[in-house]
């Protein structure tokens, strides 16, 4: 008997290969992806299908020369929102987020977008 | 970082679908031990509550182990990518969720391990409910927006169906080895087939609601990935409802006649166990995909997925590796660094998030790879179905199976040694390589194990299951395959192929398990299905296209 369990035990382990998906996903963003914008100061806003938990999520910005800033993530707005505040001269950014969902999955997505020259 | 992130999704998925099964091998063992094995002491004997507690206190334990992996891979993540504190990262939801789910194991386990049969029986099943609950609080259900209490809801009720019938399999096997009377056979058949009545009533209510709420209409079904895999998942869910109407149909036999042979309800019973594992992974794979009704954009249309599947001839001829689009751009890369006198940057790093371009060369180097292989799995099954029908030098088929495995060496990841400049340990970063290495591993195992077999006419009654253990178990690692391709549409049209062959070759697996465990006319039977199962399967790749 304790052979047999054994043998479904391994059996189990063995099962099973698979890449990260998306769980949680980005239903909307301002900007939104390779979207122009003005520039100067930038309401982020990051909307996702599911609840994330924002004290274990984070906002990262990319410029073009590839150097990166951690955006401040605001306390403000529903469980299924992200918004942050930055000020951008024109140019070409990324926005990386990375969030965990309220069940415990760890996702992530890149926003490109472009801005433009100040009003 | 971005690797991290890669793997996280990656084995939180293995880590996920060995959680389910533990959980589910703990809780059925509880109810097991509660509602047949201790209650029919009096006609079974004492042995099968012995087992069963011993099964669901191994199983507490796996449980414990897995749930604080998970624990540690997401905390392990948090604090590397977000700069958190460990307590920081162990205060999340979901890790506070697991927590309880180790702790309620932990009181399952020790009560079981220390007071065996004689564990309060209210105790146990306070702990059953309050991991069940814990673990409701870690599905999608926790996180919707809309519909959160019918969903969490259904999410447990799922769980606890899952938990009664496939869960309490292992111990209903236990239970069937321990007892060796017509009269305890039919007492133990009898009550399990009436809990397991339960279970699949409690997986069609849940399912049901499941189905309306995340997915939404017939045409997400098809159109999304998360559709695909509930289809796969309901598919399966069928043939355990089959095996499972054999096992009644045998306790209503045994009703008539105490004498009658159990052999076929053990045996269905083991297949059970394999088939309810597998739609375990299944369920596992479902938890890193959005549910469909959130999918509105990307989808597949029903005439694509026509248009994709329409039969053309297969390519048999393969396209320069040159032209594909890595080594192309890595032409162009080392051209550039000549004239400048740099070090040409490289044009795919492995495993660095960023997906490679693709162009018609590696589509079509693709489908050439699909459709030879498919030549040799037609081959196989052919040449098995000929041995079956008794002709005798057939029975070196299994040889093709090196063959395919040198193919799938060489072809299936041309930027890799010894086609491509990336060494072989390098590329292992790369989670598609590691599957297809795993894929190619896989196919020498089992041709190694079923040539010895059939040639070298080895009666090791474990070996011989090696072959069906196997390709049960690489049909539901290929459920779980997919494709790193940019395009959701495109990755979607090519798992829609993948899924109906992971299918076949766990029908395949079983069928071969029974032809080997069973006699008679059901083992003959069975000994004719699986060939053709793999000539299907061959026939599937030969049509295969990606564009």
């Amino acid at each position: 008997m304790r052979t047999r369990l054994i043998a479904w035990v391994l059996a189990g382990l063995l099962l099973g290969a698979l890449p990260a998906a998306a769980h949680a996903i980005l239903v909307e963003s301002t900007p939104a992806i390779s979207a122009t914008v003005a520039g100067g100061a930038i309401a982020l806003r990051l909307r996702f299908n599911s609840r994330i938990d924002r004290a274990r999520s984070r906002l990262t910005l990319i410029r073009a020369d590839h150097s990166t800033e951690v955006l401040p993530i605001l306390p403000e707005g529903t469980d299924d929102l992200m918004l942050s505040k930055v000020t951008l001269t024109p140019g070409s950014y990324v926005v990386r987020w990375q969030v965990l969902a309220v069940d415990g999955h760890i996702t992530r997505g890149d926003i490109g977008f472009t801005v433009g020259a100040a009003p | 970082m971005n690797l991290l992130v890669d793997l996280f999704g990656y084995l939180s998925i293995i880590i996920h679908g060995l959680t389910i099964v533990a959980q589910s091998m703990t809780l059925g063992g509880v109810l097991f031990l509660i509602v047949l094995a201790l209650p029919l002491g009096s006609t079974i004997g004492p042995k099968v509550a012995e087992d069963t507690a011993r099964i669901a206190a191994w199983s507490a334990l796996g449980l414990i182990v897995c749930e604080a992996a998970t624990i540690a891979l997401q905390a392990s993540v948090l604090t590397a990518t977000v700069d958190l504190s460990l307590p920081e990262a162990l205060g999340a939801s979901s890790a506070v969720a697991g927590m309880v789910k180790m702790a309620a194991g932990a009181v399952i386990a020790l009560c079981l391990f220390t007071l065996g049969i004689t564990a309060p029986r209210p105790l146990l099943l306070a702990a059953g409910v309050v991991e069940l609950i814990a673990a409701t609080m870690t599905t999608h259900a926790a996180a919707r927006l809309e519909d959160r209490p019918i969903l969490l809801a259904a999410a447990f009720l799922h769980q606890l169906g899952a938990a009664i019938w496939i869960g309490g399999i292992p111990a209903f096997v236990s239970a069937l080895a321990r007892v060796d009377d017509g009269f305890g056979w039919r007492a133990v058949g009898a009550r399990f087939s009436r809990m397991s009545m339960v279970g699949v009533g409690c997986i069609v209510v849940s399912a049901t609601i499941m189905s309306v709420l995340y997915i939404g209409s017939p045409e997400a079904v098809y159109g999304t990935a998360y559709g695909v895999m509930t289809a796969a998942k309901a598919a399966m869910f069928l043939g355990l409802l089959a095996l499972g109407f054999g096992n009644y149909r045998s306790v209503e036999a045994l009703r008539a006649d105490p004498n009658a042979s159990v052999k076929r309800m053990k045996r269905f019973a083991e297949v059970e166990i394999g088939i309810g594992f597998s739609l375990f992974f299944a369920a596992a794979s479902l938890t890193s995909v959005p549910p469909a009704v959130d999918l509105t954009v990307d989808r597949v249309t029903w005439q694509e997925v026509v248009e994709r599947n329409t039969p053309v001839w297969p390519r048999l001829v393969s396209p320069q590796h040159d032209a594909l689009a890595i080594p192309a751009l890595q032409a162009k890369l080392d051209a550039e660094a000549a004239v400048h006198s740099t070090k040409p940057a490289p044009a795919f790093v492995p495993g660095d998030g960023v997906l490679p371009e693709r162009n018609a060369a590696d589509i079509a180097w693709s489908e050439f790879n699909h459709h030879w292989a498919g030549v040799f799995v037609v081959l196989i099954g052919l040449l098995a179905l000929l041995n079956q029908a008794g002709l005798r030098w057939a029975r070196h088929w299994p040889l093709v199976f090196f063959g395919l495995a040198v193919f799938l060496l060489l072809r299936s990841d041309p930027e890799v040694w010894p086609m491509g400049e990336e060494g072989v340990f390098e590329s292992l970063r790369d989670i598609e390589v590691l599957q297809h290495r795993f894929f190619a591993i896989l196919t020498v195992v089992f041709g190694i194990f079923e040539w010895r077999v059939r040639a070298g006419g080895w009666a090791n009654k474990k070996a011989q299951l090696v072959f069906p253990l196997v390709t049960a178990i690489g049909g539901a690692a290929l459920l779980t395959h997919s494709h790193q391709i940019a395009n959701v549409k495109d990755a979607l049209l090519i798992e829609l192929t993948h899924t109906p062959l992971a299918l076949i070759a766990i029908a395949a697996g079983w069928a071969r398990w029974l032809e080997l465990r069973m006699d008679g006319r059901a083992s003959r039977i069975a000994g004719w299905v699986w060939p053709v199962c793999f000539v299907a399967i061959g026939a599937v790749l030969l049509l295969y296209r990606e564009a």
